[in-house]
C-alpha cells in the first residue's frame, strides 16, 4: 500500500530527481548553451613563463587579422582600475599583468573576435616578449631568505602569506612530554585539479540602454559575486545580474572569480555586445584554481595501552600565486583544526602556513569543507601509524579512542562542538558488515603464501555547513543562506534558494523538502535556484552547506506557511487555531479527525476566502542562520590487493557506512557516496599535479592527468547508520563530501596495511604502480 | 622542462665545405625541420619561423638566434629563443669540426634546450622522443645535402615534412 508520504514524495523517499530529464535528453542548458544576437567571442593569450617580465605586447598582427574587434592587456585595464581585483581570501590577483607574469599559462591578454575560430587563430599573432625570471616552485624554498620573491606588488617581501595556528600549543607540550609512546609522519597530499567535465566560462552581456550587465557564469555563488562585481566596479548592484545555469560539476573549483570573466564583462561594456568566453580543456587544467597541495608533518602522543593523548600538526600551504581560495575569512586554513577526528584527546596544536608560489592559485576545497579531506587523511593515517607502532588492531585502537555517543554535544580540543554521533555503532556495522575477523584470517594466510594483501579503515568526521554568523564570513557576508516559498491558489509552489545545484539534484530534495512540511505533491512544486534577480541572497553551494543551511531555511519557511495555513483552516474549519493541529499531512481540528482541510484547501482559501485582516497570498521567507555546523561522520572499510609484478593496487572490496543524519533522498545520497568515493580513490590511486624546475605544470591534458573512469572505479558498497543533526531543522547533516574526505585514508591505509609486516609505514598518494613497485623492490617482494 | 642532447656525426664532406654550409642560415633553414620562413638581419642574427607539433599540440615558434664565438673552420655557438602562443623554448647550441681525412669531418655538437608553457605541459612525455626525432631529421637531410654529388640540385633534396602532422 502507498502511504500518503510516498504519494507526496517527501522525506526519505527516493523520489526520481526532477532535473535529469532534460539532461538525459540533452536539453540542459549549460554555458555554451546560451547564444544571444550578435554575439561576439573571447580567447586568452597565456604566459609560457611561471615567472617573467613582460617587456612589450605587439597585438598590430592580430588586430590585423579579418574579424579581430580588440586585443585587451594589462595596461588597458589598469587604466580602468582593472587590472587587479580582490579575492574572495581577502588577497588581490590579477587580471591581466600590466609588466610581470608569476605563473605559467596565467593570463596575459584577450582577444575579442566576431568568431570563435577568429578569436583562438589571433591569440596566436599576439606577439608577446618575455624577460624570464627564475621561479621558485618548492614552497619550502620559497620561504628561504634567497629565493624569487612572487608578489613584488606586496609590501612585505616576503613569500609567508600568513600563519594560522588553533588549539594550545602549552597543553600539547605538556600532554606530548607525559606520553609513553609518540609517532611522527611527514605527509604530502598533492596538488590535484577538480576537472569539472564543464569547464569554466561565461557570457557576459550589457545593456547599454538599461545600463545593465547579465553575466551568465560557471559559478557555484553568484549573489557573493554580484556583490563584489558591484563593489570592484562601481555598477549599483542592482544593474548587475548573475545567472548561474545548468552547472557541469562545481566541487569548489567553481567558487573563485576567474579572471576571464572579470576580461570579458569589460569587453561586453566596451562593445556593448554579448561576449562568450569558454576555456578549453587544457586551460582549465593548467590556469583554474588547484585544491590540497598540503605539507604536513604530524605527531600523535599516546600511552602504551594505546590511549591517544594528544594531536600536534604542522603544516605548509602551497597557496600559489595569488591567495584565491574561497575559505571563511576567519579561517585561511579552512576548517583544517577538525585534524583531531573522531577521536576523544586531552590537547592538540595545529600550525598552517600560507606560502606564495609561482604557481596558479591554490586552495579550492575540492568536493571537501575546506581543508577536511587533508585533516581526514592526517589523523587516519596516523592512527594507523600509531596502531602499527603498537602492534594493536586499527579497528581495536579506534574503539578505544573514539568520543563516546554520550560525549555529544563535544568540544574538540581546537575549538569545535560537535553536534552529535555514534562512532562505535558505525564501525561496528562495518565490520559486521565486511566480515573484518574472516578478512584478517584470509590476509595471514595469503601473507604466509607470499600474497599481499591490505585492509584499511577510515572513521572519519566531516565539519560541513557553514555557517553561523557569529564565526562565519566571506569579505563580511555571513554565511546564513535563504529560501522563498509562494504556494499558489491551486496549490502548486515555487521555491527559491540561495544555493544552487551543480549536479547535486537540488531541484528535487528541495522540493521533497516542501513536500514534506506542507504535504503538497513534490511533482506540484519547482525548485529555482542561481539568478540573482529572482532568488534570495545566499553564499552558494560548496562545503556540503545546501542542505545545512539552505535546506533548514526551506524547512523554517514552509513552517512560517504552515503557521498562517492553521489561521486560515481554522477560519474555514471554523474552530479556534489553538484546536487546530497538523496532522497526517493535513490541519485537523484536535479529537474530530473527520474535520480537516489540506494545504490545496488552504492555498485556493490564501486567495479567494481569508479571514478578514488577515494578508492575502500564501508565502514565506526564512533567511537561515545555523546555531552550528554539522557534523557527518562515517566508517569506510577497503580490502585492496598488490600486484607483485606491477605494483598496481586493485581495491577488492569497499565498504562505505554513511552517517549524515536524516535522509531526504536515499536515491541521492547513495549516488553522492559512490561519486564521492570515486572522487577520493582517484587522488588515492592516479591523481596528481606536478611542476618541472621552471614551474611548467606537467599533467596538462588527459593523457597525463588520470581521471578515474568505469574501469577504474571498483563496486561501491554502502550502507548507513542515522544519528539525526540535534539542531537543524531536519535532522540532516550534508553528505555530498562526506566519501571525497574518507575514502582516501581507507585506501592509503590498506596499502600500507599490505607492506606493514617489512615495515612500511606510510606512503604518500597516490599510490601508483610506478611508486608502489619501488617500495616492493626496496623490500625484496617485487616479482621480475 | 630543460633537455640536454649531445650527439657525433661523420660527414662524408671537407671541413671547409662542412663549415661554408653551418654558417649558411639559408641552407641550414632548408634541413630545419617545419621550416618556414626567415629574416636575416646580419651575418649572425638570424629569424627563422618554425612550426612544430608535439603530439596534439602544434604552434609557430618565431626564433631569435644570435651565433657566438665563432672560431673560422672549427668551432660554432648559438644562443636562441622562440615564442609561439603559450609556449616558448631557449636554446644554446654549439658545434665543433674536426677533420678525419681530406673527405671526411666529424661534427661533434651539443645542445640544452628549456621548454616553457604549453608545450612543456601538454606535451612533455613526447617532447625528448619528438626532439630527437627532428634531429635525427635534420642531420639527415644535412648530410644528405653535403655529401650530394656537386652537380645534383639542391631543389631535388627532400626539405623534412613538419612532424606530427
Amino acid at each position: 500500500m502507498t502511504t500518503p508520504a510516498q504519494t507526496l514524495g517527501g522525506m526519505g523517499h527516493s523520489v526520481k530527481r526532477k532535473e535529469d530529464p532534460r539532461f538525459l535528453r540533452g536539453k540542459g542548458r549549460y554555458i555554451d548553451d546560451i547564444k544571444l544576437p550578435g554575439m561576439i567571442y573571447m580567447d586568452i593569450v597565456r604566459s609560457p613563463y611561471a615567472h617573467a617580465m613582460i617587456t612589450k605586447i605587439d597585438a598590430s598582427k592580430a588586430l590585423a587579422l579579418p574579424g579581430v574587434l580588440a586585443v585587451i592587456t594589462g595596461k588597458d585595464l589598469d587604466a580602468a582600475g582593472l587590472a587587479w581585483m580582490p579575492t574572495l581570501m581577502s588577497d588581490k590577483q590579477m587580471v591581466l599583468p600590466v609588466d610581470r607574469v608569476v605563473y605559467q599559462a596565467q593570463e596575459v591578454a584577450a582577444v575579442i573576435a566576431t568568431e570563435r575560430y577568429i578569436a583562438a587563430d589571433a591569440i596566436q599573432l599576439v606577439e608577446v616578449e618575455y624577460d624570464p625570471l627564475p621561479p621558485v616552485v618548492d614552497p619550502f624554498k620559497a620561504l628561504q631568505p634567497d629565493s624569487p620573491l612572487v608578489r613584488t606588488d606586496r609590501e612585505q617581501k616576503t613569500n609567508h602569506i600568513w600563519h594560522w595556528e588553533a588549539g594550545d600549543a602549552a597543553q600539547t607540550d605538556a600532554a606530548f612530554a607525559s606520553a609513553e609512546v609518540v609517532v611522527k609522519e611527514d605527509l604530502y597530499i598533492p596538488r590535484i585539479h577538480v576537472c569539472s567535465i564543464e569547464t569554466c566560462g561565461c557570457v557576459a552581456s550589457f545593456d547599454k540602454v538599461e545600463g545593465k550587465l547579465t553575466i551568465y557564469m560557471t559559478t557555484q555563488a553568484p549573489h557573493a559575486i554580484r556583490t563584489v562585481y558591484s563593489l570592484v566596479t562601481g555598477i549599483p548592484e542592482n544593474k548587475i545580474r548573475v545567472v548561474s545555469p545548468d552547472i557541469g560539476g562545481g566541487f569548489g573549483g567553481k567558487v573563485p572569480v576567474y579572471p576571464g570573466y572579470v576580461i570579458a564583462s569589460v569587453a561586453s561594456i566596451q562593445t556593448g555586445l554579448p561576449v562568450k568566453w569558454i576555456e578549453d580543456r587544457s586551460e582549465n587544467i593548467q590556469a583554474d584554481s588547484f585544491a590540497r597541495d598540503y605539507h604536513i608533518t604530524a605527531e600523535l602522543a599516546a600511552d602504551k595501552d594505546g590511549t591517544m593523548k594528544a594531536l600536534r600538526v604542522k603544516t605548509l600551504a602551497d597557496h600559489g600565486a595569488f591567495d584565491a581560495a574561497a575559505n571563511p575569512s576567519k579561517f585561511p586554513a579552512g576548517l583544517f583544526s577538525v585534524v583531531t577526528g573522531s577521536y576523544n584527546l586531552q590537547a592538540a596544536h595545529v600550525e598552517v602556513d600560507g606560502v606564495y608560489t609561482n604557481k596558479p592559485s591554490g586552495g579550492v576545497a575540492y568536493r571537501c569543507s575546506f581543508r577536511v579531506t587533508e585533516a581526514v587523511h592526517t589523523i587516519e593515517r596516523m592512527v594507523d601509524v600509531l596502531a602499527q607502532k603498537l602492534q594493536v588492531d586499527p579497528a581495536d585502537l579506534r574503539m578505544k579512542n573514539f568520543i563516546q555517543p554520550e560525549s555529544f554535544p563535544y568540544k574538540s580540543p581546537t575549538g569545535w562542538e560537535y553536534d552529535s554521533g555514534n562512532y562505535p555503532a558505525a564501525l561496528q556495522k562495518a565490520m559486521a558488515k565486511i566480515g573484518y575477523a574472516d578478512l584478517r584470517r584470509e590476509q595471514a594466510e595469503k601473507r604466509a603464501r607470499g600474497e599481499l594483501m591490505g585492509i584499511g579503515i577510515s572513521t572519519f568526521t566531516e565539519i560541513v555547513g557553514a555557517g553561523p554568523s557569529h564565526t562565519f564570513d566571506i569579505l563580511g557576508i555571513k554565511m546564513f543562506d535563504s529560501c522563498e516559498i509562494r504556494v499558489h491558489p491551486t496549490g502548486s509552489a515555487i521555491v527559491r534558494i540561495g544555493v544552487q545545484t551543480q549536479g547535486q539534484g537540488h531541484e528535487t530534495t528541495f522540493a521533497q523538502i516542501v513536500a514534506e512540511e506542507l504535504g503538497l505533491p513534490v511533482e506540484n512544486i519547482t525548485v529555482e535556484h542561481g539568478d540573482t534577480d529572482t532568488a534570495p541572497y545566499g553564499l552558494g553551494t560548496y562545503a556540503s552547506r545546501s542542505t545545512p543551511t539552505a535546506g533548514a531555511a526551506t524547512a523554517v519557511a514552509a513552517r512560517k506557511i504552515r503557521e498562517k495555513g492553521k489561521n486560515i483552516a481554522a477560519h474555514l474549519l471554523e474552530a479556534n487555531p489553538d484546536d487546530i493541529e497538523w496532522s497526517d499531512y493535513k490541519f485537523q481540528v484536535k479529537g474530530a479527525p473527520g474535520r480537516s482541510v489540506t494545504m490545496k484547501d488552504i492555498a485556493f482559501a490564501a486567495y479567494t476566502n481569508f479571514p478578514q485582516g488577515m494578508e492575502g497570498g500564501l508565502e514565506a521567507v526564512d533567511y537561515y542562520d545555523p546555531p552550528n555546523l554539522t557534523f557527518p561522520f562515517g566508517a569506510y572499510i577497503c580490502v585492496v590487493d598488490i600486484d607483485r609484478g606491477t605494483g598496481a593496487v586493485k581495491i577488492r572490496r569497499f565498504l562505505a557506512v554513511d552517517d549524515c543524519g536524516n535522509i531526504i533522498n536515499p536515491m541521492i545520497v547513495e549516488g553522492q557516496i559512490h561519486g564521492g568515493l570515486t572522487m577520493g580513490m582517484a587522488p588515492a590511486l592516479l591523481e596528481a599535479i606536478t611542476y618541472d624546475e621552471n614551474g611548467n605544470m606537467q599533467q596538462g591534458t588527459m593523457m597525463e592527468y588520470l581521471l578515474p573512469t568505469a574501469m577504474e572505479t571498483p563496486v561501491w558498497e554502502t550502507d548507513k547508520t542515522v544519528t539525526p543533526s540535534p539542531h537543524h531543522p531536519l535532522g540532516a547533516k550534508g553528505v555530498g563530501e562526506s566519501a571525497t574526505v574518507g575514502a582516501p585514508p581507507a585506501i592509503a591505509n590498506a596499502v600500507v596495511d599490505a607492506l606493514a609486516h617489512v615495515g612500511v609505514t606510510h606512503i604518500d598518494i597516490p599510490m601508483t604502480p610506478w611508486k608502489v613497485y619501488q617500495l616492493l623492490e626496496e623490500h625484496g617482494l617485487a616479482e621480475v | 622542462m630543460a633537455l640536454h642532447f649531445e650527439g657525433t656525426q661523420q660527414i662524408k664532406a671537407p671541413q671547409e665545405k662542412v663549415w661554408q654550409f653551418v654558417l649558411d642560415p639559408n641552407k641550414v633553414a632548408e634541413c630545419a625541420p617545419g621550416f618556414k620562413s626567415m629574416e636575416i638581419l646580419a651575418d649572425d642574427h638570424f629569424k627563422p619561423t618554425l612550426a612544430v607539433g608535439i603530439g596534439a599540440v602544434k604552434a609557430t615558434f618565431t626564433f631569435d638566434v644570435q651565433l657566438e664565438d665563432v672560431q673560422p673552420q672549427t668551432h660554432a655557438a648559438m644562443r636562441g629563443r622562440g615564442n609561439a602562443a603559450g609556449s616558448a623554448v631557449d636554446l644554446k647550441a654549439a658545434m665543433d669540426l674536426k677533420p678525419v681525412s681530406e673527405s671526411e669531418t666529424t661534427m661533434d655538437w651539443t645542445a640544452d634546450v628549456n621548454v616553457s608553457g604549453t608545450i612543456a605541459s601538454v606535451g612533455a612525455r613526447l617532447l625528448e622522443g619528438t626532439a630527437r626525432k627532428l634531429t635525427a631529421q635534420f642531420f639527415d637531410c644535412f648530410r644528405q645535402k653535403l655529401e650530394a654529388p656537386e652537380e645534383a640540385r639542391i631543389s631535388e633534396v627532400q626539405t623534412p615534412e613538419t612532424p606530427g602532422t
